[in-house]
């Protein structure tokens, strides 16, 4: 399992997580969902040990790191990753490869099936047109299927997910969330920062919803339709407006 | 006489101040960039030991002119010590000096403008260390330093002729002595020309090809 407790981390002074407690169990998917700057990426990369905590733990299958002003900053050994791997907004595929050798360069070493694998995902998410360009060469749409797809080819344990959607149709979207599904039935423990109401609603095991750096409100799907913080009405009756 | 007779009947001569030329880059070169990658790199790592320094260091050369810093090491800085230099050690060691901090500062801008993000990725996708040094970071620095390198060892090149006013028998030399003996500058002149082009083109095409071939448009759209 995946959980942290009472994380909190300042910038300049802002708090912007402020004692967070969350459980990401293999084979679930849990969405965040939440207005912007509310610290969810920042929870992200918390969890991915990427930007460490001023003060808590974060506890990733039995490994246990803690943080606090007096305990010296934890070293996770690199074999964390990609057990926890996690794919951002922005994507952060190697430029002077191609998007196929960002695929295979980490995966390689990982995964004996590699060369196989890569090409059930070529399939999957449709990308064998623009496979052989080079990032700057493919729409961010096109890269943000490489970039989940280098993450998946690496079978991690927990994927943490920050709005890889955002620049899909839908129908690639759909093909993505599909996915999801079935990863979550092999185990994987998603971890999804969305603004797609609808799936989270049918597909999450848990639903986080973060305002002002806390977790206002959390618990199964069905909080969406019977919010009890008048955050979470808000937040829901904003994306109705704006959808 | 024409220059092609010039050429013919001097080349002798000027394949000789050539292959000084060539002799002084090769060191200037070599200790240059070698001594400078290093230098870039611990200028990077100790930022305020090493790379406050050396930035200061090359803040001050580059206020200096190079011929005032060569004439300097020659004349003054021998006759304070009581010592007498070949000058050709004296201007190789002046030249690799400027191209070594030249190269330190390229290398170091370079390390410190390296977009983290990268890093991330490969963390994230569990790639070693050592993986993520030579399969990321070296390939993506040397796409974006390899141009201006080239470029400012074609610039040492052509400073070496400096080392001709400190009496090194390199190309520009030979020349002067040749005009002083047949006095035709003009012809002279653009042979030593024809000779330069003969070295600098083939240089400034491999930096040409080696900008096409590996530091193509990686900007996203």
């Amino acid at each position: 399992m995946l959980h942290c407790t009472q994380i909190h981390k300042s910038f300049n002074g802002r708090e912007v997580l402020n004692g967070l407690s969350l459980e990401i169990k293999p084979g679930t998917i849990s969405c965040v969902i939440g207005p912007s700057g509310t610290g969810k990426t920042t929870l992200l990369r918390a969890l991915a040990l990427l930007d460490f905590p001023d003060t808590g733990t974060i506890h990733i299958d039995g490994q246990e790191f803690q943080f606090g002003p007096d305990l010296p900053p934890p070293a996770p050994e690199r074999t964390i990753w990609p057990n926890v791997t996690a794919v951002f907004q922005s994507l952060f595929l190697w430029p002077h490869l191609t998007l196929r050798e960002n695929i295979l360069l980490p995966a390689r070493a990982r995964n004996a099936a590699a060369e196989k694998d890569i090409e059930g995902l070529i399939n999957f998410f449709e990308m064998g047109h623009f496979i052989s360009n080079y990032p700057n060469q493919a729409s961010i749409g096109q890269r943000q299927r490489v970039a989940l797809a280098r993450a998946l080819i690496l079978n991690p344990r927990y994927i943490l997910l920050d709005e890889i959607t955002s620049a899909l149709d839908i129908e690639q979207t759909a093909k993505i969330l599909t996915k999801l599904a079935q990863l979550k039935e092999r185990g994987i423990g998603i971890f999804l920062i969305t603004h797609h109401i609808g799936f989270a609603a049918k597909a999450a095991d848990q639903i986080i919803f973060m305002s002002d750096g806390i977790i206002a409100e959390h618990g199964p799907p069905t909080i969406l339709c019977n919010p009890k913080s008048e955050r979470l009405k808000k937040f829901l009756s904003m994306i109705e407006i704006a959808s | 006489m024409s220059v092609w007779e010039i050429l013919i009947k001097y080349y002798p001569a000027f394949f000789s101040g050539l292959s000084v030329t060539l002799k002084l880059c090769g060191i200037i070169w070599g200790l240059g960039i070698v001594l400078g990658t290093a230098l870039g790199f611990l200028g990077w790592k100790f930022a305020r030991s090493i790379g406050w320094p050396s930035r200061g260091v090359s803040f001050f050369l580059g206020g200096v002119p190079l011929l005032v810093f060569l004439f300097w090491l020659h004349y003054p800085v021998q006759a304070m010590f009581d010592v007498v230099i070949d000058p050709f050690f004296t201007a190789a060691f002046t030249l690799t000096i400027v191209n070594m901090f030249g190269v330190a500062d390229i290398v170091r801008g370079s390390l410190n403008d390296f977009p983290q993000q990268y890093l991330i990725a490969a963390k994230v996708t569990g790639l070693s260390r050592r993986q993520t040094i030579f399969k990321i970071q070296i390939p993506l620095i040397l796409r974006q330093i390899l141009p201006s390198l080239i470029f400012l060892q074609v610039a040492m090149l052509h400073t070496s002729l400096f080392a001709s006013l400190i009496s090194v028998e390199e190309i520009f030399r030979v020349a002067q002595r040749i005009n002083a003996q047949i006095y035709r500058p003009v012809e002279i002149y653009t042979a030593l020309g024809v000779f330069f082009l003969g070295v600098c083109l083939p240089i400034n095409a491999l930096a040409y090809w080696l900008r096409r071939r590996f530091t193509r448009d990686m900007s996203e759209r």
